[in-house]
Formats: structure tokens, C-alpha cells, sequence
């Protein structure tokens, strides 16, 4: 081959070298998010929240953050003022155990159609159904020990 | 040539003939092999297998065919073709993380995919059908994806009404008001308010040039131990940004704004009767830090407090933080603006208090000794008295860097658009920014992130001045100027379009001067116009008791006990308490709660036992009120209902009390008509008479 059809040759390979993207970074889970929660027990740790989640959180620091927080938007807690102590929302230990239909009722119907202490207000003619699946979705994705879901609904209750 | 020549030859042209027939037929094969190894087609491949492999295969494939899938909605000029690739975005079925994320279902937003497309919320380009294309700026695309942490800008573009749902559209619209954007840009959906910074024709009788030289050096005079303007998370950023001046132009302006005197202002003169009791006085501090607290100067004021090293800025953010306003402003021009603030700035917020001498005098000499510090301007170097040189290059300079946008000065014409238009700014492609020398990545949301936390990083020349926001501060600005496209892209845009609502409530009469003098809708809502900080007082009328409002009115008796924000006491007379009173009783009342609905002769001692069962067992409504000394904190205090609510309005709020306030976080219980009326009659019978605020020792922040 002469010199010059090399020379063509090199630089019609020019732009398809030119043409290859640079690598993309990997995908930043914070940038990606719809919203985050700092992590209540460790103010390193961010949670990236979906759009669910997001609205969730949204609902609980409206409703539920004077009852179920240590720390308010408004300053104390009264979490201390009420008998039984309610659960924190980020407390794994006693949520994760709880199915998403056993947290659904127990929001929509309140605590003593369930059972437990009546301070529970029932708020289902409130929050509608969405709105508390949204709530169960941001205790979920806040909750420490983390939370993962069974593998298939009602798998937790396997007894061996 | 001879024949058998010419054979040769057309032998010679047939194989070349056949030759090029061969590379025609590639190269019309190009086209359809390109198509079909098209990238998206291999998503429909992979999503037909996803799909087989899932129960529901059948429902999701129901509308499947082979070629792009296009949503087209004329009007609004939506041709999206991402739902090609996008397959399971409208399964419901889809929306679980396990799902690879190309298939994955939308989140249940209040739109629809096929009513609107995608583009017009997560821009991009709809009609591209190659990855890149779609997603990012080529050549030949310019609009990115919106990322999803800015996401609620789309909800901005189309809803310039409060959107609840999008709390960081929320807040950055709030920064971009209260940081008075508006003074040099224009801004979609934020009007100039009336005053934005104080009027500046006086200053010269407030503050003194060394004072006005550090302020414009750097408005932060509150620093933590690290130097953080933020106290324990509270920011104490004033709304004055930072200017980078030189310090010749310090001194020009300080001198300009130092001579600035029209009026004088009398030296202060109590009664002699007070001074000649509480000069003498030791406590005379003591006692005015007690009525300063007694009166809630804190609900807009704040003032930082040191205790165990640790420094905490406790109060509202209505009006300027105070920690040491006494270095800055003299006592004559402190006792003037005190006994009448419109005299000094008509448009202020501050209400004209009720005072008397006592305790004017005893706040004063607090704020005088307890409110100061006298190290502040010891970094400032001697000024001396004003040249006319330095006043005017003041002058000058005050038009120049823009404080005429937001600072009134007479016979000093106010600039109208100092800034740039923004009121489209988020809706402008890359090619349409100038990123001068500046190194960051190009595109218009590093351009908005770098020209708000740092202008000269883009534009050496930036007349804009420094604001420092917090990360997330940025990011909500951010969003709300993203969300500032300008006008609508097509008239049927335009009509779905939700416009906020612009109430005014400047009722005539007596109650309109009170109301104007006490500055109600600071903090309170009349009719949909006036702050969020207290309750909303549209229905005020049906809720209360007109003697209950006397009495509050005269001395407000705090319903929430745990609130450091609460309204102050105004020291009104018994005249103006019964007008106001009188006007929320008669005007501001409510359809749904009428007062000929009760019949209080049902609400017999029996039925209120029967009501206190269900308070306290039932519905255990203590969790959240107070009644006695024991309860919760959330709802207000129930010690006085039965002197403070209409009985038709606890009954009407009992059975539906988002019917009457929409943003009460009251849970509506399923109660019936017996339940609702026993609570009622219950709740009637706690009358604990308002107790006397001079005997109560007031908050200690």
C-alpha cells in the first residue's frame, strides 16, 4: 500500500477513536435521589430517598415526628409526655419484625384496634391509604438495624 | 478498436459491474442491519424476556408491539418516545427495586405518563431514540435530564401556587424572597414587596460610620467559636449579603451613609417620676430582661446565649437578631424607634407597642447593658469625620454596587432590573451561558450552583454580592430558579397553568388601623393573606369566645407551653382589645360551623362524665393536650376550652377538622354524634380562669 492510502486509512480512523465517550463516573446514589435523610443515629451516614420515600418523609416530620422522634422541628419531643413510650420510627429492632400490612393497620386504624395503647390516634380518615404506604416506605429506609424486606410477604412468620 | 477488444473490455466492465452490484447490495444492507441492531430494539428484546418471566406476563405485555412506542399530545407539543425503551413505566406491578431499573414503574406521582409525557417534567429529548440522546447534551441536543434531586423544578414551572408536595421548591422560593432576590432581578412569581431593605435616609442618626464600615465589611457580626455564621444549626445569616468592597470604597460609603441625616432625632426623655424610682434601682436590669421576655420580643428578634460554651441563637427571624444591637445603634434613636417604629420606616413589620415609661425604661437599660459588646468595632480603623471626597465617591458607589436596588435614600432614584432578567433562566440551554474563565462542568445547573455560592468564579466582574447558604440552601435555590422557564411553551401550557393566588386583607375602620399598628398579619393569616407563624385567624370568629378574646388579647395567655415563639404582649387598652373582639366575632366566621346548630341545654353533667370517659380512654386525646398539668405538648392546652371555644365549633372540629383548617395535624377520628357531643359537653366544663401574666415570670429563652 502506497503512503497515502495509509495516511487515509489512519485518518478515517480518527473519529471513530474521537467518537468513544470518555468513561462516565459511576452513578452518585445522593445526586440520584429525589431527597435524603441523615441517618438519626449517625450524622455521617446519608440516606438517599425515592420518590415514595420522599413523600414519606414528608408525612412523618407533618404528623408523626412529635410522637415518634427525639428531636422535632420545633424543638423538644413529646415523646417523654406519653405512656407507653412510643416506638422511635427508626428503631429496626422493634419495626422490622412488623409486616407493612401489620404498620398499615395499626396507622389507619390506630392503636387500640390493634390492640395496643389507645394514644395511638387512628389515621385513616386523615392520611389516605397512599400516604401511609409512603410513611411505612420512609421508616423503612431509615430504619437502623436496616430493614430488608422478606422474600415473600409473610416469610418473617416461618416458624422451624 | 477491434471487436474482440471491445469483449475483452465489457468482460472487464461485467466484473466490475457484478463487483460494485455486491457493494451497492452492503451497502443498502447497511441501513436495515444499523436498524436492527438499534439499542432499543434490544430493550424491547429484553423487556418481552423480563415480562415471560413474570406472572403478570400476560397484563404486561398486553399492549406490546415491535416497533417505538410514541406518546403524542398535540397541544401540548409532547412527541415522547421514551416509553420505547421505558416499557414497564405505567406497571403498577413494576414499582419494586427489584426490577432492573430501565423497566422499573414510575413512582405514583398525581400525573400520568400518558396524560403528560415525560419531558415536561425530567426534560431531555422525547423524540430521541438513542441512550445518549435521550439523556444527556450531544451536539445536536442541548436539554439534559433534569437529575432528580432537582426534580421539583418541573412542579415549579407549571404550579406557581404553595406546592406542599415539594418542599425544596418550597423552601428555595422562600430563600429567593427572603434574601430580596427581587431587589435587582426579575424573578417569575415573586413580586417586589414594599420595603426591602431599610430605608437609609436616616441612618446617619441610627448608627455610626464605624459601625456602618464593619457592617459593610462583612453584615455577619455573630460568630461561633469556628467562625460559622450557622449557631447550632439556626442560621443567623442576615438578610444583608456580603459586598466585597475595598477599603477605599469602606470608607466612601461609610462616609456617605454616615452623613445621612435628615431628621434629628430627639435626645430620650422619660418621666421624671420613673428615672427618679429606677435610675437608682439595682435591678433595674434584672427587671427589663424579665418584661423584654415577658413581652416576646424573642418571637422575632433572636438573640445568641453562650451557656457551657456551647452558643444557641433562640428566637424568630422576622426582624434583625439582636445579640449586640446596642453597640449598633444609639440610645435617643433606640427610644424614638421604640415608642413609634413607622415614625423612623413606614413599611416596617415591627408593631408600634403600648408602652409605659416603666417599662420602656427598664427594656432600654436591659438592652443598653445586657445587649452589647464592645469589642465588636475594635477591628475598625479610625475614621475620623468625612471628607467630601470620601462622600462623594459614597455616592457614587451606593448607585454603582447596587444598594439603591433594595435601599431607599432621598432624591436617590430607585434602579429598575440592576440584575438580569431570571424569570427564564431555568428554561436556558447551554449555548446561552457565558461561562467566562471558570473550570465547571457546562451545564446549567453547575452554572446556577456557581453563580449563587460563588459570582466571581464565573464572571470576575459580578456586581453580585455573597450570599452563604447552607448545601442544602443551594440545592433548594437551585431548584427554584430551575423552575423559572418563563412564558409557557404553547397556549394549552398557559391553561394548565396554576397561578398563586394573591390575597390582600387591609380591612377599613378602627380594626384596620389596630390592625396595621400591631402588625397581625405578620404572623397571622387573614382570609389566605398574612404569615404562617400563629394560627390562622380566617374563622377566628366561629372558633372563640368573644370574652375569651378580650382577655387573650389584653394579656395573651400561652395555649402551646412549649413554644418559645408566641405572640407578644402589646400592652393594648381595654378599647382596642373589644374592637378587635368585636370585628373577628362579627366578620371573620365560618359556613360550616353555625351557631343556632347546638343546643348547649344537651350537654348535661352526665354527658360530660361520658366525655371525659372517652377523652381520656378512648380516644386518649391526652397523648397530644394538656388538661391540668398533665399531657402532651402538640395540640394546644384544654385547661380553659369551656371560657375559649364555641361549643358548634368544637363539635363542628371534632367531626371534621381538615373542613375547617386544612393543615392541622388534628387527626379526624371516627366519632359518632353521642361521642362528639359528649367531648363537647366535657370540654365545656374546664374553665380555669386566665391567669395574670405579671404574676407568671414569662419564658426564659
Amino acid at each position: 500500500m502506497t503512503r497515502r492510502s495509509w495516511l487515509l486509512l489512519f485518518l478515517a480512523t480518527l473519529p471513530i477513536v474521537s467518537c468513544r465517550r470518555a468513561k462516565q463516573p459511576g452513578p452518585d446514589p445522593i445526586a440520584r435521589a429525589y431527597d435524603v435523610e441523615i441517618d438519626w443515629n449517625d450524622p455521617q451516614r446519608v440516606i438517599p430517598l425515592n420518590y415514595t420515600q420522599a413523600q414519606g418523609k414528608r408525612l412523618f416530620y407533618t404528623y408523626c415526628v412529635w410522637c415518634h422522634a427525639d428531636a422535632t422541628p420545633a424543638g423538644p419531643s413529646n415523646r417523654s409526655n406519653v405512656n407507653p413510650t412510643p416506638a422511635l420510627a427508626n428503631d429496626g429492632v422493634v419495626l422490622n419484625p412488623m409486616s407493612d400490612q401489620l404498620l398499615q393497620n395499626t396507622i389507619t386504624l390506630g392503636g387500640s384496634a390493634m390492640g395496643k395503647s389507645a394514644m395511638m390516634p387512628a389515621w385513616g380518615k386523615t392520611l389516605s391509604q397512599k400516604d401511609v404506604q409512603a410513611l411505612i416506605a420512609f421508616m423503612r429506609a431509615i430504619a437502623q438495624p436496616p430493614y430488608a424486606p422478606p422474600a415473600r410477604p409473610g416469610a418473617q412468620y416461618n416458624v422451624k | 478498436m477491434s471487436a474482440e477488444d471491445m469483449g475483452k473490455v465489457s468482460r472487464k466492465l461485467r466484473l466490475a459491474f457484478a463487483l460494485m452490484s455486491v457493494l451497492f447490495l452492503i451497502v443498502l444492507a447497511i441501513s436495515p442491519v444499523k436498524d436492527t441492531l438499534l439499542p432499543w430494539r434490544s430493550y424491547k428484546r429484553q423487556f418481552a424476556r423480563f415480562a415471560d418471566s413474570r406472572p403478570e406476563h400476560k397484563r404486561l405485555l398486553a399492549d406490546f408491539q415491535p416497533g417505538v412506542d410514541q406518546i403524542w399530545i398535540p397541544q401540548l407539543g409532547v412527541v415522547d418516545r421514551c416509553g420505547t425503551c421505558h416499557q414497564g413505566i405505567s406497571q403498577p406491578s413494576l414499582d419494586d427495586p427489584s426490577v432492573p431499573a430501565v423497566f422499573r414503574a414510575h413512582p405514583q406521582i398525581p400525573h400520568t405518563v400518558a396524560d403528560w409525557g415525560c419531558v415536561a417534567c425530567h426534560r431531555g429529548q422525547g423524540r430521541a431514540t438513542e441512550v445518549q440522546e435521550a439523556h444527556e447534551t450531544t451536539l445536536a441536543w442541548e436539554q439534559p435530564l433534569l437529575p432528580n434531586r432537582y426534580i421539583q423544578a418541573s412542579c415549579g414551572s407549571c404550579h406557581l401556587n404553595d406546592l406542599r408536595e415539594a418542599p425544596q421548591l418550597q423552601r428555595g422560593r422562600e430563600l429567593l424572597t427572603r434574601l430580596n432576590c427581587v431587589g435587582c432581578h426579575k424573578l417569575q412569581g415573586i413580586t417586589r414587596p414594599q420595603m426591602l431593605g431599610p430605608d437609609l435616609t436616616n441612618v446617619g442618626a441610627k448608627v455610626s460610620r464605624e459601625w456602618i464600615y464593619k457592617w459593610l465589611r462583612d453584615p455577619r457580626t455573630l460568630t461561633d467559636k469556628d467562625g460559622n455564621v450557622t449557631v447550632n444549626g439556626v442560621a443567623s445569616e442576615p438578610r444583608m449579603p456580603q459586598f466585597r468592597l475595598t477599603e477605599e470604597e469602606l470608607r466612601g460609603l461609610s462616609a456617605f451613609l454616615s452623613v445621612q441625616r435628615h431628621d434629628v432625632v430627639s435626645p430620650a426623655k422619660f418621666d421624671a417620676r420613673v428615672l427618679a424610682v429606677w435610675a437608682k434601682k439595682s435591678d433595674t436590669v434584672e427587671q427589663g430582661e424579665t418584661r423584654f421576655r415577658q413581652m416576646f420580643c424573642t418571637t422575632c428578634h433572636a438573640i445568641a446565649t453562650t451557656r457551657a460554651g456551647q452558643t444557641t441563637l433562640i428566637g424568630g427571624n422576622i426582624g434583625p437578631e439582636l445579640t449586640k444591637v446596642a453597640t449598633k445603634v444609639n440610645t435617643d434613636w433606640l427610644v424614638a424607634w421604640l415608642r413609634d417604629p413607622e415614625g423612623y420606616l413606614p413599611h416596617t413589620s415591627m408593631p408600634r407597642y403600648a408602652w409605659s415609661d416603666e417599662d420602656l425604661y427598664k427594656v432600654v437599660r436591659y438592652i443598653q447593658s445586657k445587649l452589647a459588646d464592645s469589642s465588636l468595632l475594635s477591628d475598625v480603623p479610625q475614621l475620623g469625620a468625612p471628607t467630601d471626597a470620601e462622600i462623594q465617591l459614597g455616592k457614587r458607589l451606593f448607585m454603582q454596587k447596587g444598594c439603591s436596588s433594595c435601599h431607599v435614600i432621598d432624591g436617590i432614584a430607585t434602579p429598575t432590573e440592576f440584575g438580569p432578567d431570571l424569570s427564564q433562566l431555568g428554561g436556558k440551554t447551554t449555548s446561552q451561558l457565558e461561562f467566562g474563565q471558570s473550570h465547571i462542568p457546562r451545564n446549567l445547573i453547575s452554572y446556577i450552583r456557581a453563580k449563587v455560592s460563588d459570582p466571581p468564579s464565573v464572571n470576575a466582574t459580578a456586581r453580585m454580592p455573597q450570599f452563604h447558604l447552607s448545601p442544602e440552601d443551594l440545592d433548594a435555590v437551585t431548584t427554584a430558579l430551575l423552575s423559572m422557564t418563563g412564558e409557557p411553551p404553547t397556549p394549552a401550557w398557559a391553561q394548565l397553568r396554576v397561578s398563586a393566588p394573591q390575597p390582600q386583607f387591609h380591612p377599613a375602620g378602627e380594626f384596620g388601623e389596630i390592625y396595621e399598628r400591631y402588625k397581625c398579619s405578620t404572623c397571622h393569616k387573614f382570609n389566605g393573606y398574612g404569615g404562617t407563624l400563629a394560627p390562622d385567624l380566617s374563622f377566628e370568629g366561629s372558633r372563640a369566645q368573644r370574652a375569651w378574646l378580650m382577655a387573650f388579647l389584653k394579656n395573651p395567655q400561652t395555649l402551646r407551653p412549649t413554644l418559645t415563639l408566641r405572640m407578644p404582649q402589646f400592652n393594648m387598652s381595654d378599647h382596642e382589645a373589644s374592637v378587635i373582639a368585636d370585628y373577628l366575632t362579627a366578620a371573620q366566621q365560618s359556613h360550616d360551623v353555625r351557631s343556632g346548630a347546638v343546643d348547649t341545654r344537651e350537654y348535661t353533667p352526665a354527658l360530660a362524665t361520658l366525655g371525659k370517659e372517652l377523652y381520656e380512654v378512648k380516644y386518649q386525646c391526652q397523648s397530644c393536650h394538656t388538661i391540668g398539668s398533665s399531657g402532651g405538648y402538640v395540640g394546644p392546652s384544654l385547661n380553659s376550652a369551656g371560657l375559649w371555644l364555641r361549643p358548634e365549633w368544637i363539635e363542628a372540629w371534632l367531626r371534621d377538622p381538615q373542613a375547617l383548617d386544612p393543615q392541622t395535624i388534628e387527626p379526624r377520628l371516627s366519632m359518632n354524634d353521642k361521642e362528639l357531643k359528649a367531648i363537647t359537653a366535657y370540654l365545656l366544663t374546664l374553665r380555669q380562669p386566665i391567669v395574670s401574666s405579671k404574676a407568671s415570670a414569662g419564658g426564659t429563652p
